[in-house]
């Protein structure tokens, strides 16, 4: 049984309904104001020509990266889809016969409309083969199948993209979380 | 009788009992490495150190070459023992690789365990690793990297002992002892897969099972290999319905810690594409009940004397007894026959370790059903019957093949398409040993269960489920829908069974009362 929610007790003030509408405006007021004197940090964006800048740990979609040979670093472990609290990764392990990782991932499906984007794969990869740092959050597609993302597309993910966050660390070093090693394949 | 002391619990045991054996009835486990049950005792590990006092005061021993006597007192718990396992790890891990994202023992692999529990040191390795000859092929079912051996010498002395073919050999010294085989060597007896398994970590691993599945997600039901009449216990290792592997399941009775490579292969069949997984007549599929409604139609038109029925040597004890109760009460006076022999009626190889010649997982079952009966004839008699024979209803066996010899119309009740089924009028599918409950009696007279461990595929059923349907459809059900109830039921009517109830046979099987010893007149021919 839903209960009903308790009601504030308005004071005389409130509960004149023009001294809140002009409080309103002057809020709505001051943000003009403010926007038009501080430009750079301007509140309002014209999503999608422009895109706010997102958090260095922002998670967005997947990827998976390549060694410099642009053989896939996944090693088809299992960790991910073990740690997975969707249990939304499904991995096919083949054996590579003439590459000394010995294993490697036929098939590496992540479903995204199952995903939670808790990050928890990104940790548990011992081989830095997934990662969340593209900051992709427009994640789309017209059928549930197309929602399923496959190896090719997130190897491919990143393609005329730039990890904001790999730019930032390769103009600063100094920034870059210990142990982070650059995806050698040249970006875009 | 031994009073030995662990830590602080105190326990009875057979003198000589070796003391990680008696640690594990005390509850207390000793980490070990080279140290197997069924192996002799190498002590090269140094996993299993425990304390022990002396006149000297306290000394450490390793456990696995300890024999339990009177007043033996161990600890398990001290300082120094737990100084020397941490040590011990650090030293056998110093050269290894790591592979474990790639290796197939993770999971299940004691260099992991104990590296938990016992290690959890920092490394302070400066030295390269020294490298090792990695991913060889050295036989049919295995694969070994040397750089992950820790130089338990196993897999040397299962050679030498078990097989006695004595592949594996430990090579060199130092840290460069190697684990390999002669030039041009190549394993190929028929227990290979056993390597894989007392391996403690991932040197050896099978390659059947190379990268399949992940061992921790595997889920593992105790079970008996159907692959011969010697009825080696197994885990059935599965996920969501899918068999992975077979894994051999230690009973020092019958198989000690071990099983061939045929049997460990077998669960390939399970969904392969020799299963039946429709019901059909004359060759046309149709649902499982028109085929039983069928099927009664048929036996009641052949009438009594023209009817016969086969027992199976690869059917259940539940199924046989479903049968046979079923044909007694609908069909009296219908002849029934057990037809020993392996399928396609070939005589098959055995061998001395486990490998039996007879290929049937329960013939001895199929035996006793027949001597309590007293009225079952073997393959002469149907060879003789045949003639008169309108139809025969065949339960699991390929009769076709170990007869050699026309039959009339066949109903079959069977798993796979062996020549009997393919030339069977009507076929209705059963279910495969992993996908029912039931009992089989091994050339021990053992009797043992199998468990479910998957949902049988397609429109199959167990056997003793298909019987009580038939017999439903002619009057009477034999009432062996409930696994428990067949066995009890057939326990209490057997003489060599009573006192065997299907809850307590338990994981080890349990063996029947021994033969009475004036035997009936008339009862040997009918085996
Ligand atoms: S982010 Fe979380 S839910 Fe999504 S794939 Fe990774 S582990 Fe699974
Ligand atoms: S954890 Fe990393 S290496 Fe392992 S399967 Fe997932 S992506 Fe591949
Ligand atoms: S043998 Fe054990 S520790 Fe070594 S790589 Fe394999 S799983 Fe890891
Ligand atoms: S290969 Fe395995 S069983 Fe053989 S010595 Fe090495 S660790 Fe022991
Ligand atoms: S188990 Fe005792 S020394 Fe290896």
């Amino acid at each position: 049984m839903a209960l009903p929610a308790p009601r504030k007790k308005l004071s005389t003030p409130e509960s004149v309904y023009l001294v809140e509408v002009i409080k309103g405006m002057f809020l709505t007021m001051s943000h003009v104001i403010k926007n038009i004197l501080d430009q750079d940090r301007f509140r309002t964006i014209e999503y999608p020509d422009m895109r706010k800048p997102m958090a260095a740990r922002y998670r967005g979609a997947h990827r998976l990266t390549t060694r410099p040979d642009g053989k896939v670093k996944c090693v088809a472990c299992m960790c991910c889809p073990t740690i997975c609290p969707a249990k939304c990764i499904t991995i096919i392990a083949g054996e590579a016969a003439d590459d000394p990782a010995e294993k490697f991932p036929i098939e590496f499906d992540i479903d995204m409309l199952r995903c939670i984007f808790c990050g928890f794969c990104v940790e548990a990869c011992p081989k830095d083969a997934i990662r969340m740092d593209t900051k992709i959050y427009e994640i789309n597609a017209y059928t549930r199948q197309d929602m399923v993302h496959n190896k090719s597309y997130m190897i491919n993910l990143m393609d005329g993209l730039k990890p904001e966050a790999e730019d930032v660390y390769r103009a600063h070093p100094e920034q870059a979380p210990a142990g982070y090693t650059f995806d050698e394949k040249p970006v875009a | 009788m031994a009073k030995v002391k662990i830590n602080d619990t105190e326990i009875e045991v057979p003198n000589g009992t070796n003391m990680i054996e008696a640690a594990k009835l005390a509850g207390e486990e000793i980490p070990h490495y080279c140290y197997h049950p069924h192996l002799s005792i190498a002590g090269n590990c140094r996993m299993c150190l425990v304390e022990t006092t002396t006149p000297r005061g306290p000394v450490l021993e390793i456990a696995c070459n300890m024999q339990a006597r009177d007043g033996l007192a161990i600890r398990t718990d001290t300082a120094q023992v737990l100084h020397m396992r941490k040590s011990v790890m650090e030293f056998l891990l110093v050269n290894h690789p790591l592979d474990c994202p790639i290796c197939d023992q993770s999971g299940e692999c004691r260099l992991q365990d104990y590296y938990m529990e016992h290690g959890q040191y920092d490394s302070r390795g400066l030295d390269p690793k020294v490298g090792k000859n990695k991913r060889q092929d050295i036989g049919d079912l295995i694969v070994l990297d040397a750089e992950r051996c820790v130089q338990c010498s196993r897999c040397e002395r299962f050679g030498d002992e078990v097989t006695g073919t004595g592949e594996l050999r430990l090579m060199n010294r130092g840290d460069h002892t190697e684990i390999g085989m002669f030039p041009g060597d190549r394993l190929s007896h028929n227990y290979q897969g056993n390597l894989a398994d007392i391996c403690p970590v991932g040197a050896l691993t099978n390659k059947d099972f190379r990268f399949q599945r992940r061992v921790w997600y595997l889920k593992e039901t105790a079970s008996v290999c159907t692959g011969c009449a010697t009825g080696c216990n197994i885990q059935v290792c599965h996920q969501e319905g899918e068999v992975f592997r077979y894994l051999p399941r230690r009973n020092d009775q019958v198989n000690k810690s071990w099983m061939c490579d045929m049997g460990r292969l077998s669960y390939q069949e399970i969904a392969g594409l020799k299963r039946i997984l429709k019901a059909s007549v004359d060759g046309k599929a149709v649902e499982p009940d028109v085929a039983t409604g069928e099927i009664a139609t048929r036996i009641r038109a052949a009438g009594a004397a023209g009817v016969g029925f086969v027992l199976g040597t690869r059917a259940t004890n539940e199924a046989n007894w479903a049968l046979l109760q079923m044909v007694r009460a609908n069909v009296p006076g219908a002849r029934i026959f057990v037809v020993e022999g392996n399928d396609g009626g070939q005589a098959a190889q055995g061998d001395t370790l486990l490998l039996s010649g007879d290929r049937n997982p329960n013939t001895a079952g199929a035996r006793l059903l027949a001597r309590h009966d007293g009225n079952v004839g073997d393959r002469l008699a149907l060879l003789a019957a045949l003639p008169e024979l309108k139809l025969l209803v065949v339960l699991e066996d390929d009769v076709l093949g170990r007869l050699g010899a026309a039959l009339p119309p066949v109903v079959f009740f069977g798993a796979f398409k062996n020549a009997t089924a393919q030339a069977a009028a009507i076929v209705v599918p059963t279910a495969h040993p992993v996908e029912q409950d039931g009992s089989y009696i091994n050339r021990q007279d053992r009797v043992q269960r199998v468990r479910r461990a998957v949902n049988p595929v397609g429109e199959s059923a167990p056997a003793y489920v298909v019987v009580d349907r038939l017999g439903a459809r002619l009057g009477k059900a034999p009432g062996t829908q409930m696994v428990a109830a067949a066995f009890n039921g057939m326990a209490r009517a057997v003489e060599r069974m009573r006192g065997l109830e299907f809850k307590g046979l338990g994981a080890e099987g349990r063996l029947l009362a021994p033969e009475a010893v004036t035997a009936v007149p008339g009862a040997e021919a009918s085996t």
